[in-house]
């Protein structure tokens, strides 16, 4: 069976100290002031009054259905089969179609490359069977990676085990693979995906050039095919009236 | 040309030549772009086209360097020819083909709607007014392609060589959204031009197989002109050319 990768996030181990950005930074050598991964700190008073902040490790979320591939026009941004999700630098013009698709805001360009920069989950490590960077250095095991289609793996172990959340609304919900563990309590708003958002570029292509594009094509296909058509029928029509005109005769 | 009937020449063998040039690289660079775009939101032809075609080439990178690569020949050549003959072929063809006035425009539209009309019968009380050497729906569709072409060729030069070149990420977004309206130009561009191709070719493969004979051989049957574009006939017989 084909792995399927998640990651998972224990809300409640996590103590925000970094470590996991520092590794990805320094494994995926990314400019100053950028990170495919953070780690999202939201305070708030809870129900009894009192002050609380809860964190939240975050990356690209390797979505099930991932708008980011849908939209990208050179196809740069692809689905392994495994469910990582992956940009291919050759062939990204950073034209940064899919920058407002995501609703995570896990892409962005890099002004190194001048192409579309994300988590991969360290694919190049997975693939010699190696954790994720940021999982192999997470000090308080808050980050779990594995494949969930092995029900021996630690993370199949563990989603029986506990209740996890996925960060999915009522109106974004495209099957996210990054599960989060939060000891019972509600995801904050804040935490949650905005609506994908898109280029007008983007969205004039998709709902008026394409389909004004097909049909018309299709339009003018069907007028002249009914013309040929027409135009064959007609000269049947000529050639009976001539053959029974010669009859007569 | 098989036909006895007399003939004159109307086209030299550069012109057809560059015309079936033209034809071979639409074609190719048609079937080619089609298959880069992939995205699902954004894609024109059916998933399997740009699959199939990618793995064909090993991958869309090659692919894209097929086509850009391609479409700078294409454009190139013509650009090339276009200077070299321009007051021998380019100026007389635009004199001939540009509609640039609205009353211009109504008079090619109405008469390319009469002969359309035509097609299936109907209209048949109203004829089509005497034409010249391009009939209005040629001009029409002539102008169209000389504008999106330009378009195509300005646009294509950019989406290509662009991400080769230019610093995106330093831009502030100004670079990579040109990029982005440079797509829906293209695309707009190109679907418009296979619009009026689907006419173009109906009409000289089904309507009249005297124009597609004459973009091979260069001959025009002299009646055949008399007949549909009599206009030019009277500039011909001006001219003593027939």
């Amino acid at each position: 069976m084909v792995a399927k990768y998640v990651m998972l996030a224990d809300t409640t181990r996590c103590i925000n100290c970094k470590a996991c950005e520092v590794a990805c930074r320094a494994e995926w050598d990314t400019p100053l002031g950028y990170s495919r991964d953070w780690v999202k700190e939201v305070e708030y008073v809870n129900a009894k009054g009192l002050p609380e902040v809860q964190l939240f490790p975050g990356r690209c979320q390797h979505c099930d259905d991932p708008p980011c591939v849908e939209v990208c026009p050179s196809g740069a941004s692809w689905k392994r089969d495994d469910g990582i999700v992956l940009v291919d630098h050759a062939i990204c013009s950073g034209c940064e179609l899919c920058v407002p698709a995501c609703p995570y805001d896990a892409r962005w360009l890099n002004p190194v490359t001048n192409t579309i920069s994300k988590c991969t989950f360290c694919q190049p490590r997975i693939d010699k069977g190696l954790q994720p960077a940021c999982v192999d250095t997470c000090v308080g095991r808050a980050l779990i990676f594995g494949d969930a289609n092995d029900p021996n793996s630690e993370v199949s172990q563990l989603l029986k085990a506990k209740e996890w959340q996925k960060l999915v609304t009522d109106e974004v919900n495209i099957g996210p693979n990054h599960y989060y563990y939060t000891a019972g309590k509600a995801i904050p708003d804040t935490v949650m995906p905005k609506l994908n958002e898109r280029h007008l570029s983007g969205t004039l292509m998709e709902n008026i050039v394409n389909p004004l594009g097909t049909l018309g094509i299709g339009g003018m296909m069907a007028v002249f095919l009914g013309a040929g058509i027409k135009k064959l029928i007609d000269r049947r029509q000529d050639v009976s009236n001539k053959e029974g005109s010669h009859e007569q005769h | 040309m098989s036909s006895t009937k007399p003939t004159i020449k109307v086209r030299t063998k550069d012109v057809i030549a560059i015309h079936w040039f033209n034809a071979f690289f639409w074609l190719t660079l048609v079937l080619t772009g089609f298959g880069i775009i992939s995205g699902d939101f954004v894609r024109l032809a059916p998933a399997f086209w740009p699959t199939f075609l990618q793995n064909l080439l090993g991958g869309n990178a090659n692919l894209v360097l097929l086509h850009g690569i391609g479409g700078m020949v294409w454009a190139g050549v013509i650009g090339v020819y276009a200077l070299l003959n321009f007051k021998r072929v380019v100026l007389p063809f635009l004199k001939n083909v540009l509609v640039l006035t609205p009353k211009a425009a109504i008079a090619d539209m109405s008469s390319m709607v009469i002969t359309l009309a035509h097609l299936f019968g109907l209209l048949k009380h109203k004829s089509v007014p005497p034409q010249g050497r391009y009939n209005g729906a040629q001009r029409l569709l002539g102008t169209m392609i000389i504008a999106c072409s330009l378009a195509i060729a300005v646009t294509g030069l950019y989406l290509f060589l662009s991400p080769m070149l230019l610093d995106f990420a330093a831009s502030a977004g100004v670079l990579g959204g040109v990029f982005r309206w440079a797509l829906v130009i293209h695309l707009a561009a190109v679907l418009l031009v296979l619009l009026g191709l689907v006419a173009h070719i109906y009409f000289a493969v089904v309507e009249e197989p005297e124009s597609l004979e004459t973009m091979k051989s260069g001959e025009a049957e002299v009646a055949f002109i008399k007949h549909h574009n009599p206009l030019w006939y009277a500039e011909l017989e001006r001219e003593g050319k027939v």
